[in-house]
């Protein structure tokens, strides 16, 4: 029978913890959230000579003092989860700082076992490190570890099994005598079972166990509790760096401060992020929109009919046959439609967070956001929202602070994605001389609309100063290809899963809408042509008059693009429909050669200087005519305005309610339809007058 | 004169050596006062609020060297040993430095 070992990794942020838990979890990486908080939980699972190793990446912290939420986060998980062991990762050439965490670690006195990371890079600054030393003084394992190649980790495997086995545990730091001593009396006055040293300095200091030590401590070294403690793990920390590394003195050219002359200069520095961010925009975009389309016709063209196909030759009834067709394969599908974008922008993201680029972001961009309300890191979801919002609010999760996360959160639906693009361009292209003007004023409201909602929320809603802004800049590294797939891989399993289940319900429901009864003759006399009928009041003001119109939003609650084929489905109702033959070897030959197109124009788009995912087409010449009958030109306008604030995406209702909470959600959906349509009556009303 | 005495207690595991000293402060300037490339010593916090605790944690102690490398907006980066710091001017007006 194998044995289970739960494994904490601990250490400051950007000292390789996932470069390593990727090495030693391989594929077996699972990303989720952290119970009650949006913080990111990463997880590992992994068999190693009998035993079922379970790695837990707590988040990167500096110290264990609970100061933010991901140090509290930490500090819970080691306490009340209990892991088997814990891994402290140091980066060795900036060992001295990261020493301070590992000395309120070693206070546990549970076992552990250290990992000196990236010891060729303190190499290159001439830092040395007797871990033969550093063992002795601490008696726990210290390995060296390389996490770009992956060197020491079966020696980190084989030390954290060792340890767990024999039960090894530290030397728990010691400190001044008058603090030992006061630490020893508190002992002695509690009742409950053996502390360890990190409780009892917690308990010292809020003063909670013993009888006065900590005014004696105060009144003796002149300096608040807080202050003694700090002082005391900075002395143990200093003290065993000094036993244990060694610096040689010499003046490394430093790669890092040189990249930094350009990359931070005020003015180049704004030049290479405009620049990097087109380029993100530019490869997410064009490079997977191919993608996404050749998925949507597989889909459709392909197993859909399948499908169809296959049920009625067993002799399913032709409602269960598009039931399953349209509702479970098309339901899924739209979420697997999703995933070559997803998947992208989280591959581009994380190479910029592993090059260490990412953080240079928000300080750049600090100066203008920091004028909003907002941190410098709160740019990059919202330039993402512009590509889409689901993976915009995903990426909120880069964001320390839940206050910006949710401000942020709340902007992102206001920046106009492609799939609103395509209605715009039908509409604006229909009844507008200048379509162009007409989208960029779009645009241009979504913006304002985002920024109004953050400067009233942040004066109602989620008040309060502007935290501060303290971060580390990394030093540059070439990321690792393995490890950012492996995290991509991760990132994709994780958004099929959360996203997924929730819309692949809605569309059974929206699919149930429009098919039910099921005696019905056409569109006008489903659940959802009734549902639009009752709608219609409410949207009669905004100028949309025509249940047709109104019945089409419902499918569009799936993706704001299905609004025109809603229409066109609602409106060509009367004529019979037409039933293709399904031939597989000949639909199969036509989806292969689809796909080898697709990767065709997904690379040949990485060579053409603009993005082309916002170069639509207009829309079928028929549906234009029945439209154009529908509509004047202030009401197509309002419907516009109406489409581009009301958050009607299920994806990003969904990764709202994930990311934000179920209320948090709800709530943005109702604010957002009462803003939509206060905005679109005024435009309907006003544009009426010309 | 003022003094500050900083808190380099040498004490490592297997024996304790102290060495606490005091450094002179012969006029108040604080980490918003220095320019690009300019170097100096952390000598003190004004006060110990979470983000001083936060930056003293990411390296900017007592006793340790810092040089700016880049000031933006209410932004400042400053290099110590091996670490790279952000912090914000309402932050770095709190870290006195010589």
């Amino acid at each position: 029978m194998t044995k289970s070992i739960k494994i904490a990794l601990a250490g400051n942020p950007n000292v390789g913890k996932t470069t390593l838990l990727n090495h030693a979890a391989k594929t077996h990486l699972k990303i989720g959230n952290w119970s009650g908080v949006t913080v990111e939980k990463k997880e590992g699972f992994l068999t190693y000579k009998g035993y079922d190793l379970h790695f837990v990446d707590l988040p990167g912290i500096y110290t264990l003092e609970p100061i933010s939420e991901d140090e509290w986060i930490a500090c819970r998980f080691l306490k009340e989860e209990k892991p088997d062991i814990i891994v402290n990762i140091i980066e060795t050439s900036s060992a001295e700082r990261d020493l301070l965490l590992t000395t309120e670690l070693l206070e546990f006195g549970k076992p552990m076992v250290i990992a000196l990371n990236m010891s060729d890079e303190a190499r290159k600054h001439g830092i040395e490190v007797d871990h033969e030393h550093a063992t002795k003084l601490l008696d726990i394992p210290v390995i060296k570890t390389n996490g770009k190649k992956g060197e020491g980790v079966s020696d980190l495997l084989d030390a954290i099994i060792d340890s767990v086995k024999s039960q090894r545990l530290p030397k728990v730091p010691q400190y001044n005598r008058e603090v030992e001593q006061a630490l020893l009396s508190i002992t002695k006055t509690s009742q409950q079972e053996k502390l360890d040293k990190h409780t009892l300095l917690e308990r010292l200091a809020d003063n909670t166990l013993g009888n006065g030590e900590k005014s004696d401590l105060e009144s003796y070294f002149n300096k608040d509790i807080s202050g003694i403690i700090k002082n005391e793990r900075y002395a143990f920390a200093h003290g065993f760096y000094s036993d244990t590394f060694r610096k040689k003195k010499f003046t490394a050219k430093d790669l890092t401060d040189k990249i930094d002359k350009i990359v931070l200069h005020p003015v180049l520095g704004i030049f290479i992020f405009l620049s990097v961010m087109f380029l993100l925009f530019k490869i997410s975009f064009d490079f997977s929109t191919p993608f996404m389309n050749w998925t949507e016709g597989f889909i459709n063209d392909f197993l859909s009919p399948l499908s169809q196909s296959l049920l009625s030759n067993v002799g399913a009834g032709n409602w269960l046959s598009q039931f399953f067709s349209q509702a479970i394969i098309g339901g899924v599908g739209f979420v697997i439609t999703f995933l070559p974008l997803v998947a992208m922008i989280f591959f581009l993201l994380s190479l910029l967070e592993m090059s260490g680029y990412m953080p240079r972001i928000a300080f750049i961009m600090d100066r203008f956001m920091h004028k909003l309300g907002l941190h410098g890191k709160g740019m990059i979801p919202l330039l993402l929202g512009f590509g889409c919002n689901v993976p915009a609010v995903m990426a909120t999760r880069t964001l320390d602070n839940k206050r910006d996360k949710l401000l942020v959160m709340t902007m992102i639906p206001f920046m106009s994605c492609p799939a609103r693009l395509v209605v715009f361009s039908f509409f604006a292209f229909l009844f507008f001389d200048h379509p162009a003007f007409i989208i960029f004023g779009l645009y241009l409201l979504g913006i304002v609309v985002g920024l109004l909602t953050a400067f009233v929320l942040r004066k109602t809603a989620y008040k309060g100063q502007l935290s501060h802004f303290v971060m580390e800049l990394p030093p540059y590294r070439t990321p690792r290809m393995r490890t950012v797939l492996q995290i991509t891989w991760a990132q994709v399993k994780s958004f099929l899963h959360r996203a997924g289940t929730v819309i692949f319900a809605a569309s059974i429901v929206v699919w149930l809408l429009l098919n039910i009864p099921t005696n019905r003759q056409n569109p006008s006399e489903s659940a959802a042509a009734y549902i639009g009928k009752m709608i219609t009041p409410v949207l009669k003001p905004i100028g949309i008059k025509d249940w047709r119109i109104s019945t089409s939003l419902i499918p569009a609650f799936l993706a704001r693009e299905i609004v025109l084929s809603s229409m066109g489905t609602i409106y060509s109702a009367d004529e019979p429909p037409q039933h293709k033959d399904f031939h597989f070897i000949p639909a199969l030959e036509h989806q292969v050669i689809g796909l080898g197109e697709a990767t065709k124009s997904s690379v040949l788009s990485l060579f053409t200087p603009d993005v082309e995912t916002f170069q639509t087409d207009e829309g079928s010449h028929s549906l234009r005519t029945v439209i154009r009958s529908s509509f004047t030109t202030a009401s197509a306008l309002s419907f516009m305005i109406f489409l581009l604030l009301y958050n009607s995406c299920m994806a990003t209702v969904a990764v709202m309610a994930r990311e934000g909470g179920k209320k948090f959600a709800l709530l943005f959906l109702a604010y957002s339809f009462f803003i939509a349509w206060i905005t679109a009556f005024i435009v309907y009303h006003i544009g009426g007058l010309f | 004169m003022k003094f500050f005495s900083g808190y380099h207690l040498k004490r490592a595991p297997n024996r304790i050596e102290t060495k606490v000293f005091a450094i002179p402060i012969d006029h108040e300037t604080t980490l918003n006062d220095l320019k690009i490339a300019q170097t100096a010593c952390i000598i003190n916090f004004y006060k110990e609020n979470e983000a001083i605790k936060k930056v003293e944690a990411m390296g900017l102690r007592c006793g340790e060297n810092v040089v700016i490398l880049q000031k933006l907006g209410r932004g400042i980066v400053v290099k110590t040993n091996n670490s790279r710091i952000v912090l914000t001017t309402d932050v770095a007006e709190n870290v006195r430095v010589k």
